[in-house]
């Protein structure tokens, strides 16, 4: 009986006792939210155009911080580091499309998979030599983003916004409707989704397989920076920023590997879920850190009744 | 003709080959030092300057002394990413010519410790590993000088208590950790000092996926307002601790970390907002020692080292701890080469070495070392040494050292100690003792 009470009651009790430490709770979760939907947008995008499952999403995230920093550390001034990293970004699609990717058409997907393996290692390296293994602080104030605070006093109690964070929301909002405008109403976009879609039929009608792709790895790329400005100014720019691309997995695996709504709406319902069932089950009842595999078991139960995911599309494969 | 050319070019290039190598091996008496380091992954911002530090002291030695008594040591990494399953590789790669094992990582120590009474190969996991390695009677191969987690646990509780435990009676201490063995190392001593001492501990777990955005765990801490918050981190979770206890306005006199969550680019991050943040210590930066005069002149500026000179890596707690870990070891080495009159020892002849580490005030200052180093010695039966640690705190650029040489209470911890050991040797029996603490 207890035991029920602290399951279906307790909780609700406590949410209901401090409603301003449940709005803290919500907003956090709204940022851990829209952080993971940031990621996975990456693999999404990736997946949608060429299939590919991109493993190097992470280390992207890294490669694309890293470098923002260090041509400031380099004494690039930051307004300046911001379009060259963007450059450095677009170089890198081009070599991936035409060292790994071009080599590679027609191979089987898990090779492809593989190669993206491969890329992760090399960019892994390659980082540290360049840049090293040092923790660097994000250049947050050169980018005139703010570095305050915002508190209310809702219901006696209060609820603190960081200014990063807020930013951070908004920036991560204005992307994604950037990138549902680009990929629904642009030329681009269209081929980009046909792509997707059929890739014969696509090359059949003339559209451009390597142009495509240089576009879509760059687009990650730049998602790979926002990214990475947005965790780096939370604990610093380090190879340890590699480590969050396992949150988005699940994010994918509950909206769907093709869906960009998906991993938006998936980003957020596993943000905010697990933030609640951390705070008010997991600690006071398992002992805390739920986080590190609640979002997997929310993305079982829903594979379990939608193989596909959420917004996953349904493939009927003729055998 | 052609191919008869080739074959005989071929010939000679080998021949050469064999004549040049052949009297180098014959001539190349070292001592081979592996470390399994973790210079890639996510915690390679703690990991670098560490293993600059301690590759830096053997190359001064090499340089400035043509080595250890006429002996060249042969500084060898192998990169783990601070996985415990690459450790094990490497560790198994490198134990042939092996004289030491350095771990680095209490999961990769806890792996390797069976099989270090099979190798006979003496671990070295300088303030780190499975505290109850002190008791040498069942750890015959294993060292964790010069002070063990439960002693830094137990030191930094009497520091926030003023040297008075049952003055935490009814506060709440709450205990933030990574997930991992490292992490929970100290658990059952503090939970034993809890009961004890009647104040309320809280563990708090981070996950590593969860080092950066630690907001879960610090809305944990706002709703339990506990009096202190304790810190077990590594690596990014350090950053991400310091940056939420600056955002959830938590008191930095309050924070307090062990020994490995005192890393300048983490406080870095927060800069004056970190003001008072301390961490308990068992070494001291002190760039103007003699020792740091010669590493400068003998290494840095002649290029031999890789160390990140714009970030100030030079004066950072971390490389001149990982300075201090070859101390410990090389003074192991040099033991045993007194001892056994041997220019290169055994592994054996090292597990005495480092039963036989004597570095007080004195020795330290003839390292040019003094102050840097709590000074310890350890014997057959203890291999912590136990010397305790120094406070430091960030005063907004650097950490300081805040004060005089703690000491853990070892009267608390040893009991706990002995327990934990027997309980490890009986499950991993047969384990041999070594009671007479004989060789």
């Amino acid at each position: 009986m207890e035991f029920l009470n602290d399951v279906l009651v307790q909780p609700f009790a406590d949410m209901a006792a401090a409603p301003d430490f449940l709005l803290q709770v919500l907003w956090e979760g709204l940022v851990g939210g829209v952080l993971y939907a940031l990621i996975a947008l990456g693999f999404v995008l990736i997946y949608k155009s060429s299939r590919i499952f991109n493993f190097a999403q992470g280390i992207m995230v890294v490669f694309a911080a890293l470098t923002l920093v260090g041509l400031y550390e380099k004494g690039v001034p930051a307004l300046l580091a911001l379009p060259l990293t963007l450059a450095v970004m677009l170089v890198l699609a081009m070599t991936i499309e035409r060292v790994v990717l071009r080599p590679l058409v027609n191979q089987p997907d898990i090779i492809l998979f593989m190669a993206t393996i491969g890329i992760t290692l090399f960019l892994i390296g390659f980082g540290e030599l360049i840049f090293g293994g040092e923790n660097k602080v994000m250049i947050t104030e050169q980018l005139f983003i703010p570095t305050g605070s915002i508190v209310f006093e809702p219901f006696g109690g209060f609820v603190s916004i960081e200014e990063k964070d807020l930013t951070a929301v908004i920036g991560a909002m204005v992307l994604v409707a950037a990138l549902l405008v680009f990929l629904n109403k642009s030329k681009i976009g269209r081929a980009i989704r046909a792509l997707g879609d059929d890739h014969q039929a696509a090359l059949s009608v003339g559209i451009s397989l390597s142009t495509i792709w240089v576009i879509v790895w760059f687009i990650a790329g730049v998602i790979a920076l926002a990214t990475g400005i947005v965790w780096g100014a939370r604990a610093g720019v380090s190879f340890a920023l590699e480590v969050i691309a396992f949150k988005a997995l699940p994010v994918l695996m509950l909206g769907g590997l093709e869906s960009v709504m998906g991993a938006i709406i998936g980003g957020l319902a596993i943000g905010i879920l697990e933030k609640l069932f951390e705070i008010y089950w997991g600690q006071p009842l398992l002992g805390g850190n739920t986080e590190a595999w609640f979002a997997y078991m929310l993305a079982l139960l829903v594979l379990l009744f939608r193989p596909q995911g959420l917004f996953g599309e349904k493939i009927i494969e003729r055998v | 003709m052609k191919r008869m050319l080739k074959t005989a070019i071929l010939s000679s290039a080998l021949m050469m080959g064999v004549g040049l190598t052949g009297p180098a091996i014959a001539q190349d008496e070292s001592v081979y030092i592996p470390n399994l380091a973790y210079r890639t992954g996510p915690f390679a911002a703690t990991g670098t300057p560490l293993m600059n530090g301690q590759r830096d002291y053997i190359t001064l030695l090499n340089e400035r002394d043509g080595g250890l008594n006429g002996v060249k040591l042969e500084y060898d990494e192998c990169e783990t990413g601070y996985n415990t399953e690459k450790g094990v590789e490497c560790y198994e790669k490198t134990k042939a010519r092996a004289v030491v094992t350095q771990p680095w990582s209490t999961g990769i120590t806890l792996q390797v410790l069976p099989k270090s009474n099979v190798d006979k190969i003496p671990i070295l996991a300088p303030g780190y590993g499975f505290s109850p390695m002190a008791d040498g009677k069942v750890f015959q191969w294993a060292y964790n000088p010069p002070s063990s987690y439960w002693d830094g646990a137990s030191m930094i509780l009497k520091n926030i208590s003023d040297g008075n435990l049952d003055s935490l009676k009814d506060k709440k201490i709450a205990f933030l950790h990574l997930d991992h063995p490292f992490g929970k190392e100290p658990l059952p001593l503090l939970e034993v000092l809890a009961e004890k001492h009647g104040f309320e501990l809280v563990p708090i777990p981070v996950g590593l996926t969860e080092m950066q955005n630690q907001s879960a765990q610090w809305l944990q801490i706002r709703r339990e307002r506990p009096d202190f918050v304790v810190m077990w981190g590594w690596g990014a979770m350090n950053a991400g601790a310091i940056t939420e206890a600056v955002k959830t306005k938590y008191p930095m006199d309050q924070f307090v970390g062990v020994w490995w969550s005192g890393h300048d680019g983490d406080l870095k991050l927060v800069g004056e907002q970190g003001k008072g943040y301390r961490s308990i210590s068992w070494s001291v930066p002190n760039s103007e020692s003699p020792l740091m005069a010669d590493i400068k002149q003998y290494v840095v500026d002649a290029g031999k080292s890789q160390i990140n000179q714009s970030e100030g890596e030079f004066d950072s707690v971390f490389y001149q701890r990982g300075l201090m870990i070859s101390v410990i070891l090389v003074e192991g080495i040099k033991a045993a080469q007194d001892e056994f009159d041997v220019r290169s020892p055994s592994p054996e002849q090292l597990r005495w070495g480092l039963e036989n580490i004597k570095l007080d005030e004195a020795r330290l200052k003839e390292l040019g070392a003094e102050g840097m180093l709590v000074p310890f010695s350890t014997s057959c039966s203890d291999h912590t040494g136990h010397g305790g640690g120094w406070m430091l705190e960030w005063d907004g650029a650097k950490f300081v050292k805040a004060s005089e040489l703690l000491t853990p209470d070892r009267a608390e911890i040893e009991p706990l100690e002995t327990e934990k050991a027997k309980e490890y040797s009986e499950a991993n029996a047969p384990w041999p003792i070594n009671e007479e603490c004989e060789m």
